[in-house]
């Protein structure tokens, strides 16, 4: 065989990969459409093709479709920010000494391990179905898990860069931003990018069964309010869906722009592998 | 460097026999302490804190494992927890199964694999809860519902990690079970399982995670049963010290069931992690 012919090969594939993923998509449309023309589907429970595309385009032809889109992406993004933050210094200062990563360490796996569904009526309690409760939701659940990961990068430091700032005289935040800021990242970037879709599913919990304003109580609204609703049940869980796609891209996209330099993400490699 | 190696070795090997010899008792106990301390600090200032409250949604620690010893113990563990736990192993069991095989078949079949990806990715990306009213209108609001959904959303982890891993077994390995002409079966079961087994592993943890959150949100949204149930029916009747004793018995259950994956994942993946630490050495 040539040396020229597995790459052949190769580029042949890369170009017939996404005709088959449009192939499989449109394959499964189609089957929705052919199975709600014949009637096969429960008129009850589940949605044809066309009312469901109906209710998508009414959902974000109107103002109330993108507003609920609104409240979610902003019980999101607080939550998020504030429980990325909290993790940030907290996880920093745990992993720079010994002494408190040993002693923290334990009651962070366990409160890591309590579903954070546990804290909702404490929260719904507390605030009520407000915006305040979705994000101390979404804050707690994305704290924990991403402590953890922010304590183990700051102590993943290279011994030999380590060493060399001690010998260099390196010290206090130059040392933070040259040696820990660095090794951190990539534990740091996995972590936040987790977080990001723990975070959009306590949101959405939030409003499902907290009663926050959002796609979550949508949902619920119009599965209460009868059969004529059902498209817009369906229609609100691929938008909801949609949201999803779109914060996984972003942040994968982040962290693949700002740990460029780091060999996770080096092409050659890839290449190689 | 020669040095720096065999120096590292050295202290690896000490590391080791300090591990295993009974004389680090003591050290041991310190280890131990280190983990423990500040935990229980914590519940002891929750304790004493908590002690005079007569916040309506902080009662006394003491008044809620008064609670919970008299309500637990009888009824509602029979009542509330065994149910849930029922459902929750059903539809977890069935979701690692089902993802397992469907991630060897998707292995074997490379063009089911490419066409359904977005489906599969979509599924994994959408946030499960919100499906939960769609499931309710297709199987309404019994067990089977629950176990369906929880069976549902646990599957796309464990699929999407099952894929992964069979993708990234060494070629090598692959082209000398082809040379020594193994059967595609025999391949699958010596080959890729074994090689994609830590990161099936990882999808089977995150699939657990994601099968609590679903038992507790099923019953939370439709039921008349379950430890979700209990909670949040606990929390909209004001009753907040059987709410609290709810959260702690779910918070220790969904502790135990991670523990026990943890320890069995040791156990079943032992081979990996000293093949691991071999090479690292």
């Amino acid at each position: 065989m040539s040396v020229g012919a597995p790459l052949a090969a190769a580029r042949a594939q890369r170009l017939l990969r996404p005709t088959i993923k449009v192939a499989g998509l449109v394959a499964a449309l189609v089957l929705w459409l052919v199975l709600g023309a014949v009637g096969a589907l429960p008129p009850d429970a589940f949605p044809t093709l066309p009312a469901t595309a109906r209710a998508i385009g009414t959902e974000l032809g109107g103002v109330d479709g993108w507003r609920s889109i609104g409240e979610t992406l902003e019980g999101w993004a607080l939550g998020f920010v504030l429980g990325a933050g909290c993790a940030i210094v907290v996880g920093v200062l745990i992993g720079l000494s010994r002494f408190a990563f040993r002693s923290s360490i334990p009651v962070i796996e366990f409160m890591k391990t309590i579903p954070v569904i546990a804290i909702l009526p404490i929260a719904v309690l507390i605030f009520g179905g407000t915006l305040k409760m979705e994000y101390t939701l979404v804050a707690f659940g994305v704290f924990w898990p991403l402590t953890i990961q922010v304590v183990y990068g700051v102590r993943s430091i290279d011994p030999v860069a380590r060493d060399t700032a001690s010998v260099l005289g390196v010290r206090g935040l130059r040392r933070f931003g040259l040696i820990v800021l660095p090794s951190a990242a990539p534990f740091v970037a996995t972590g936040l990018r987790i977080a990001a879709a723990v975070a959009l599913i306590l949101a959405v919990i939030a409003e499902l069964i907290g009663g926050a304003a959002g796609l979550g109580r949508d949902i619920l609204v119009a599965e209460d309010s009868g059969q004529s609703a059902l498209p817009i049940v369906y229609a609100l869980i691929v938008i909801t869906g949609a949201v999803g796609i779109l914060i996984t891209l972003v942040m994968t996209q982040a962290e693949r722009r700002v740990l460029r330099w780091h060999e996770r993400f080096r092409p050659v490699e890839r290449g190689i592998a | 460097m020669a040095i720096d190696v065999r120096a590292r070795l050295t202290a690896r090997r000490r590391a080791a026999r300090r591990r295993s010899s009974g004389g680090g008792a003591l050290r041991l106990l310190g280890r131990g302490l280190n983990g423990v301390w500040l935990f229980a600090l914590l519940v002891a200032l929750w304790w004493v804190l908590s002690a005079h409250s007569r916040s309506p949604y902080f009662p006394p620690l003491h008044t809620i494992l008064n609670e919970l010893a008299k309500v637990w113990f009888f009824r509602a563990a029979r009542v509330d927890l065994v149910p849930s736990m029922i459902h929750l192993a059903i539809g977890y069991v069935a979701a690692g199964a089902i993802g397992i095989a469907l991630g060897a078949l998707f292995w074997r079949v490379r063009v089911a694999r490419e066409s359904l990806s977005p489906l599969v990715y979509f599924l994994y990306v959408l946030p499960a809860p919100v499906l939960l009213p769609a499931f309710i209108l297709l199987f309404g609001i019994g067990a089977f519902m629950k176990v369906a959904i929880i069976g549902f959303s646990a599957l796309w982890p464990t699929l999407l990690n099952a894929i992964d891993g069979m993708r990234g077994v060494d070629p090598v390995k692959l082209d000398t079970a082809r040379t020594l002409g193994l059967s595609p079966r025999r391949t699958l079961w010596s080959v890729v399982l074994p090689g994609a087994a830590p990161q099936i592993a990882a999808g089977l943890r995150n699939s657990l995670q994601v099968a609590i959150l679903l038992m507790v949100v099923s019953e939370m949204v439709a039921s008349t049963a379950g430890i979700g149930y209990f909670i949040l029916n606990a929390q909209q009747t004001f009753e907040s010290v059987d709410m609290w004793t709810g959260i702690i018995v779910l918070g220790v259950v969904g502790s135990i069931l991670n523990l026990m994956f943890v320890l069995i994942e040791r156990v079943a993946l032992r081979w990996y992690y000293g093949e691991r630490a071999l090479q690292q050495a």
